[in-house]
């Protein structure tokens, strides 16, 4: 009877083998997405080439092959028409398509293609510019009266002309709405917004407010002020329950069906498309006539959507499942087409949150220096991505391109000057700007083509990173009030331990540092322990305080003016431990850092006095370092280029690869069909 | 009556008695067999009222969380204006007692369970109401479709231990049941999904161009977790089925129907199955039960659409109403199912009586 199991066994085992082996064609036969065999390079608009010999960890990639025509998707829309994109979440509330309802998934191809933006980012730049609004506000000398232009040429897709009616009426509604959730912070905003003429608004504040367009137009992923039909909202009872199933917009798409179970919406090309938001201040007709919006489920659905050619764009994966199936289909790429694959320029930096409202010794600067200078990021970095990323030091300001031109290079000077006292007469100088050399020369011993070029190296791997001395660290941490003995730490008689906590569910790269850093402290000769959060209980426990340190990213910044980025660290906000907080959870309580955020309040985000209040506010927080930052945000987000090309890359980077942004309209814009 | 005789009349009297006495004891033990269901179900939505609150998150804070992960930090004042009035519109606000309260009355008298604070304000009811159907259709299919092929095949190789094709089918079951749920359904989605690409990877159901298509697509996303489902379910009906028949084609009963020459079909088919059958309608109507709270394995890996995945969200996401209300209609449906089957034993089983 063993012996009669056993080979059942074997015989299971040899078939799954053989099929196995016979599937390595991963891009055959399936629905909506059969490839041909044929050309052995692929050429994008933009003059790149993404050759069919370029090689990946795992071995020897197929030939590329081009799009097969003729074929359907699910949704029965011709394939080549169809550009298909990963949304990152189904909606429960299928076919709700007002934002101003909770609940309403912008997200998932909304905001995207549909919403009409009083102004949108230029993501390269770090500038805003009018999409709706024709230029920026014009603003009185206090700041209290914006005159905002209206684009002329918009209409909404049922033909109507978008006026500056519409815009007055958006403000209005969510004014006059209780249960629209911004509803209360526009009226603790607003005297009065009031349409002029048909193309010209006025909005008046109560009190002075230079950043209209960074408040209400669009600075990273999108903004919830999205200008509605007057003619279409004006007659709805409740705006707050109005589901919108057959939306009105003036962006260039609209809703040609959806899946009644939330996994998908398609839309559909505008007819008259030289009239939506992206046709006026482009003037381009969008390729693809359709986008479908689909979600795909867990990473092995993902991956193997992507292989076979089933979607077009999914939003990140981890560099793992992205050299594997650039293994598998050699159209796939992300932002760099070799190592190290993936763009920095995501603006939320990951690394290390203190809890400072805990009090001793987590609000201490030099307990936290200290725990900066006992890491050693070399191998930090090795451990999260394998080298892979911008390095992104400072606290709060993430070293995005733009950043990196404003802040991070011109303040390299005062970076390689500025000291810590480490309480026994002597200092260190904690900045390494080595790190970029170092990082290229071990990845190229590695194997890994990585250019030689120094300017090259700072944009793939940063202007430098905190030093790792162990001994400073040691001497900083009794500076603080811990005390070594015996090989252990103790802080106030008793035995020192600390929490690292990182979020479970979200951000593979923010788990990895923490679990990271972790390893580093340990070897360093700290008691730490670790543990990971549901995002819906770090949410809680993130904003009450509830922690020691965490893995997490309370950073930004992407416009020359941070304000936004930084409003947050006003220490008049604080509130104690266990209240839900005002502002940032970490409780950093800086007196100047708070005078400079009042100041900028009071002042234009254009004039250099706000730039150079922001270069002020940055030097104070690298000296008091409430934050630990690793890497700006890594993204490995890929593309295939099968059905179409001209994606934003490192050799094409018009735009971020942000599809899930609402600046993902005009790259739409430019993509092209490969057939 | 007075044409009979004493004898007969006392006959009638006793069996008119009996009769009465057979209405009373049915009257009681249904009485106390719904008295248990209330109870059950009581003491069921009370826990499950309970314990989401003592999660240590907070749907509010959640909401706020996720706004600023995808957006960046919110600007203070609208953060702290927006928490305010999130409280006062998801009913928060209230004490607990009073909000447990409104959920008895609306929840299990009405099945309002209030808006979805993961959706609000779209009711949690509406959005049950959506994916429910797929649920029990995939899950109530294929649990029943299991439960009938695996007692039959389970049946087979306890009573006909010894026939070859009992044996082949016993080992295909012992071969699949150990095998992790996840594991079959992955190796069936890329056989058939990514490498034949007979079906499609995730579930896709075109809804807009007609019923046919409809009916096409819902039915070609069902195949493969219908399958999956399948192939794990009735491993455990035929183990369990095997056990049973076996033992009871051991008992004396059915030696003597053989002694009586009573053909081995109707031997099978009458004493051994129906007195095997018992547990396995019991463990039938739990299965059934469970089909509410949806498969979230099958959800997951096939994207099919379920209550499965909505729990895990609510859970995520501090949802307490969603929580509720799923969960509410898993135990009314598990404890509806099993005095169904207790009613009803006495009809399968003679033997059985209301007592």
């Amino acid at each position: 009877m063993k012996k009669k199991i056993l080979s059942v066994l074997l015989a299971a085992a040899m078939v799954s083998g053989t099929i196995a082996g016979c599937g390595n064609s991963g891009s055959t036969g399936t629905t909506g997405t059969d490839s041909g065999s044929g050309a052995e390079e692929t050429t994008t608009d933009s003059g790149s080439t993404e050759t069919a010999d370029s090689t990946s960890d795992e071995g020897e990639k197929e030939e590329a092959k081009p799009a097969a025509s003729g074929q359907m998707t699910e949704v029965g829309t011709p394939r080549e028409e169809t550009l298909i994109v990963e949304t990152q979440t189904p909606t429960d509330v299928p076919g709700q398509f007002n934002t101003y309802m909770q609940g309403t998934q912008a997200g998932f191809g909304i905001h995207q293609l549909m919403s009409a933006m009083l102004w949108e980012m230029d993501t390269v730049k770090g500038e805003q510019y009018g999409e709706v609004a024709d230029g920026m506000p014009e603003q009185n000398e206090d700041y209290t009266e914006h005159t905002v232009h209206i684009r002329q040429g918009i209409n909404w897709s049922d033909g109507e002309p978008l006026t500056a009616k519409d815009v007055a009426f958006t403000f209005n509604m969510i004014m006059n709405n209780d249960a629209i959730g911004a509803s209360t912070y526009y009226n603790s905003v607003f005297e009065s917004v009031e349409a002029t003429d048909d193309y010209t608004v006025v909005l008046k504040t109560k009190e002075p407010f230079p950043r209209l367009a960074q408040k209400f137009g669009v600075t990273i992923w999108g903004n919830d002020m999205r200008v509605v039909p007057e003619h279409i909202y004006s007659q709805v009872e409740d705006v707050s329950t109005f589901k919108d199933e057959n939306p009105v917009v003036a962006g260039p798409y609209t809703v040609k069906s959806y899946d009644p179970l939330g996994k998908w919406i398609l839309y559909e090309r505008r007819e008259d498309w030289d009239h939506s938001t992206t046709g006026v201040v482009t003037g381009k007709e969008p390729a693809a006539k359709y986008v479908w919006f689909r979600y795909l489920g867990d990473d092995t659905t993902r991956q193997m959507a992507m292989v076979n050619n089933e979607v077009d764009i999914l939003c990140e994966v981890t560099p793992e499942i992205l050299t594997s199936m650039i293994a598998q289909n050699p159209n796939i790429a992300a932002w760099y087409d070799q190592f190290p694959y993936a763009t920095s320029d995501d603006p939320c930096s990951k690394g290390l949150a203190f809890s400072m409202g805990k009090g001793a010794p987590y609000d201490n600067k030099d307990f936290r220096w200290g725990i900066a200078l006992a890491m050693n990021f070399d191998e930090i970095s090795t451990n999260i991505f394998d080298g892979i990323g911008r390095a992104s030091a400072w606290p709060i300001l993430t070293g995005t391109s733009a950043m990196m031109d404003l802040y991070y290079k011109p303040m390299e000077d005062w970076l390689e000057s500025f000291e810590l006292d480490l309480g026994d007469g002597t200092t260190v100088k904690p900045w390494d700007p080595d790190y970029a050399e170092r990082m290229g020369e071990n990845l190229r011993n590695q194997g890994y083509d990585i250019p030689t070029d120094h300017d090259q190296l700072i944009d793939m791997f940063g202007t430098g990173c905190w030093r790792y001395d162990p001994e400073a660290a040691t001497k900083l941490l009794q500076k603080a009030g811990l005390e070594l003995k015996d090989g252990k730490w103790y802080f106030g008689g008793e035995e020192f331990v600390c929490n690292l906590t990182y979020i479970a569910d979200t951000e593979a790269q923010a788990g990895r540092g923490t679990q990271a850093a972790y390893d580093q402290l340990k070897k360093f000769g700290l008691n730490v322990t670790i543990a990971s959060e549901s995002s819906a209980t770090w949410d809680a426990n993130g904003s009450t305080g509830n922690y020691d340190i965490a893995g997490y990213w309370p950073t930004g910044g992407i416009t020359r003016d941070l304000y936004t980025v930084i409003q947050g660290y006003d220490a008049d906000l604080i509130v104690p431990t266990g209240e839900n907080a005002k502002g940032q959870g970490c409780r950093w309580n800086n007196k100047e850092a708070t005078d400079i955020i009042h100041k900028l309040a009071q002042i234009s985000p254009d004039s250099d006095e706000s730039y150079e209040l922001c270069t002020e506010f940055m030097k104070i927080a690298i000296e008091d370092l409430p934050f630990i930052g690793f890497h700006s945000g890594i993204k490995f987000v890929p593309t295939n280029s099968t059905y179409w090309t001209n994606y934003p890359s490192s050799q094409n980077p018009y735009n971020g690869p942000w599809w899930w942004w609402s600046c993902f309209k005009y790259i739409v814009n430019e993509l092209q069909p490969v057939a | 009556m007075s044409g009979l005789s004493r004898a007969s009349r006392f006959v009638w009297f006793a069996r008119s008695k009996n009769r009465k006495a057979g209405r009373m004891k049915f009257s009681t033990y249904i009485l106390k067999r719904i008295l248990t269901w209330a109870v059950t179900i009581w003491i069921g939505v009370t826990i499950i009222f309970f314990i989401p609150r003592m999660f240590p998150s907070d749907p509010i804070e959640n909401m706020l969380g996720q706004i600023e992960a995808r957006s960046g930090s919110m600007d203070p004042v609208a953060k702290e204006a927006m928490r305010q009035q999130l409280k006062i519109q998801f009913g928060l606000d209230g004490s607990l007692l009073e909000q447990y309260g409104t959920f008895l009355w609306r929840g299990l008298f009405h099945f309002d369970f209030g808006p979805s604070l993961m959706n609000y304000p779209s009711p949690a009811g509406e959005i049950i109401s959506t994916y429910l159907p797929y649920t029990v259709g995939l899950s109530g299919i294929s649990t029943i479709l299991a439960w009938l092929i695996g007692n039959f095949i389970g049946l087979l190789a306890g009573f006909r231990s010894k026939a070859k094709s009992s044996k082949i089918l016993e080992a295909i079951a012992i071969f699949i049941y150990p095998i992790p749920y996840f594991i079959v359904a992955l190796i069936l989605q890329i056989v058939f999904a990514f490498l034949l690409g007979w079906f499609p990877l995730t579930t896709t159901i075109n809804s807009f161009n007609g019923t046919a298509v409809f009916i096409q697509s819902l039915i070609k996303a069902s195949i493969l977790p219908g399958i999956s489902m399948l192939l794990i379910g009735t491993g455990w009906w035929i183990i369990s089925m095997k056990s049973l028949s076996a033992s009871t084609a051991e008992e004396d009963f059915v030696q003597y129907a053989r002694w009586r020459g009573l053909s081995e079909g109707r031997i099978g088919g009458t004493y051994v199955l129906r007195n095997s059958i018992l547990t396995q309608v019991t463990a039938l109507a739990l299965s059934i039960g469970g089909v509410f709270s949806g498969s979230i394995m099958t959800e997951i890996i096939f994207g099919y659409p379920g209550v499965g995945t909505l729990i895990q969200k609510a859970i995520l996401q501090s949802d307490y109403n969603m929580i509720l209300g799923c969960i509410t209609i898993s135990i009314v449906a598990i404890a509806t199912l099993t005095l169904i089957v207790d009613v009803i034993y006495p009809f399968i089983d003679p033997r059985i009586r209301y007592s």
